[in-house]
């Protein structure tokens, strides 16, 4: 066999098996959607965002989880986005470089990976346990140390984008720092801080590990901030682990719910981001 | 600074000057906020660590280092070992790195040389999108559809050929569950699939073009290109986006719990039952009343919290180093 022979079957073979590992994946990928579009539309219908989640064996739906859950990480971005904002201002704007700065950079993005059930962790021992009970503010709150990281860490990139002149124009026509951020750098940076408050809220609403011990759940309607309240992923893992048809059914119908949110969340973001760079 | 100089300067009014402090302030609360924010960040990461290493002294108290190798855990008695948990935890993450970073690679080395320039685009979007969906969906899949397939097909096949192999024969032996370690790691694997594909996408697309197609003009092949070329250019990248992917393997609990079984004990089989720490934490946190046991399941989050820390360290040494080209 000589030599360009040879190189061009080493060739075609490594060729083939990237694009069989690549069909091989996205076979997967495909066949996770198609699943959950397949018997999450199943579980679709009027009274799944009207309806109580039931006991076992009747009929209902998952009004209290769908609303515990948009109230919770509500909450959560509430808390998040002024703190995370301010946060990766400091970080990208008045650190300097300096080796503080880049220490609090670096736990950031140690926050930013951390498991979030250890978040879950933290906050029941914060949270929980010194005020007696489980509360939909501590599961909000769990969710606002998730979203805090992913904020600080946008905004720090997307400030870094501005280009300095607009800085030194705005200090050379006297205005003080505050203005300079929030008149001018923010301005420009808008779109970018936005898309990363999005995806922080993308991110929230699907986590279920930090909820299990601070939200916990709530069978029924509740608006008290202060009780436990039910919400979407860990109704979802509570009922697709029973073994009633009807409660799996409707775990599948929440998944599909919680996913195409996410998705419409992301898509967003991402022509946000786009319109930005174009 | 200039605004001194104007205040102090001949002729400048008793009110320029008040408004010229009154600026100064404000400024300085502006700047405090944002530094008071930025430490709240650095608070609640030492938050975490604390809170996590009062609730685990009573366990550390207790079992002492021999913790993380006691592989006994007895709520009834009351003795607790984290043998199984990281054991369940380390193997499903291989596992994952296994089957994910050849099929992720491939992927990427599909999506930035061989596909189709209209594709790529969808493609890499779709991809990028599904790294976003929340995990506890990729733990239904696997819970739902990949387990009953394992256990009906895949298990029994897998028994009957490489599990009649001696040696490597006893990882693929015992009954067909469905769940377990192998089932666990498989959705782990599909799981970390979008992220580590994206991110491998991003590093292979920072060759530059020029070095790329004077490759090419060579005549080099594609392989070579990608082997000799795109590879080497990256290496550092492409570590520090598996570690990542690491990172979140390691530290997965919903796509992990309903597949692991959560059985506390090492089995040489990969087919078998077993537990992660995560999942150990998930499962049985909310049910552990004993003083002891809660501890224990804290003490098994620090450890988790040092393993993820460590190999997040060190992906961020390597892609720090990337930086710098």
């Amino acid at each position: 066999m000589s030599i360009a022979t040879r190189r061009y079957t080493t060739n075609r073979v490594a060729i083939g098996l990237s694009v069989a590992a690549a069909a091989f994946g996205l076979f997967f990928l495909a066949a996770i959607l198609w699943t959950l579009f397949w018997n999450g539309l199943s579980a679709m219908g009027p009274s799944i965002f009207l309806k109580m989640t039931p006991p076992p064996g009747s009929d209902g739906g998952l009004a209290n989880a769908i609303f515990g859950s948009l109230v919770m990480t509500l909450l959560a971005v509430v808390i998040a986005t002024p703190i995370g904002i301010m946060a990766g201002t400091y970080l990208s704007e008045y650190s300097g470089g300096s080796k503080i700065g880049e220490a609090a950079k670096f736990i950031n993005d140690v926050l930013l990976s951390a498991p979030s059930i250890i978040v879950g962790l933290f906050i029941y021992a914060a949270f929980v346990v010194p005020f007696g009970h489980f509360s939909a503010w501590s599961g909000a709150i769990a969710l606002a140390v998730i979203a805090l990281p992913v904020i600080n860490r946008t905004t720090q990139d997307m400030l870094a984008l501005v280009p300095n002149a607009l800085r030194e124009a705005s200090a050379a026509l006297g205005s003080p720092r505050w203005k300079t951020m929030t008149m001018v750098i923010y301005r420009s940076a808008r779109s970018g801080i936005l898309t990363g408050v999005l995806l922080a809220i993308a991110r929230v609403s699907g986590e279920t590990a930090p909820l299990l011990f601070t939200a916990l759940n709530n069978q029924y309607w509740s608006t008290d901030l202060n009780a436990p309240m039910s919400n979407l992923p860990v109704v979802i893992f509570q009922f697709a682990m029973s073994p009633y048809d009807d409660w799996q059914r409707l775990a599948w119908g929440g998944a599909l719910i919680i996913t195409v949110a996410i998705l419409a969340l992301n898509i967003i973001a991402r022509s946000l981001a786009g319109r930005r760079s174009s | 600074m200039a605004m001194t100089d104007a205040a102090s300067a001949p002729g400048v009014s008793p009110s320029d000057e008040a408004f010229a402090r009154r600026l100064r302030r404000q400024d300085a609360i502006f700047v405090n906020l944002t530094w008071a924010s930025a430490t709240l960040v650095v608070v609640v990461l030492l938050g975490v660590l604390i809170s996590l290493l009062i609730d685990a002294l009573p366990a550390i108290r207790a079992f002492g280092l021999p913790f993380i190798w006691n592989e006994r855990w007895s709520p009834a008695k009351e003795i607790f070992g984290a043998a199984a948990p990281i054991y369940g935890t380390l193997v499903t993450s291989a596992i994952a790195m296994v089957i994910g970073i050849p099929v992720s690679f491939g992927i990427a080395i599909f999506l930035t040389e061989i596909c189709p320039q209209p594709l790529r685009r969808p493609i890499g979007t779709a991809i990028e999108l599904l790294a976003g969906i929340p995990s506890i969906i990729y733990g239904l899949w696997g819970f739902f559809v990949l387990a009953p397939i394992m256990q009906t097909s895949v298990q029994p096949f897998l028994t009957d050929t490489l599990g009649q192999l001696p040696g490597i024969g006893i990882l693929f032996s015992g009954a067909p569950y469905g769940i377990g370690l192998l089932t666990a790691g498989i959705v782990l694997a599909i799981m970390i699939l979008p992220f580590i594909t994206s991110v491998t996408r991003d590093v292979f697309n920072t060759v530059p073009v020029m070095l790329r197609e004077s490759a090419y003009g060579m005549g080099m092949t594609t392989w070579e290109v990608v082997r000799h070329i795109i590879i080497p250019y990256t290496r550092l990248g492409l570590v520090g986006g598996i570690m990542l992917g690491l990172g979140r393997a390691l530290g997965e609990t919903m796509a992990v719990t309903f597949v692991i079984g959560n059985s506390h004990r090492i089995a040489a089989s990969l087919l078998s039952p077993a537990t992660t720490i995560s999942a150990s934490i998930a499962n049985e946190f909310a049910e552990a009343t004993e003083g002891l046991y809660t501890s224990s399941l804290v003490a098994l989050g620090l450890i988790l919290f040092f393993i993820t820390f460590s190999v997040l360290a060190f992906a961020k040494w390597l892609l720090g180093r990337t930086e710098k080209f």
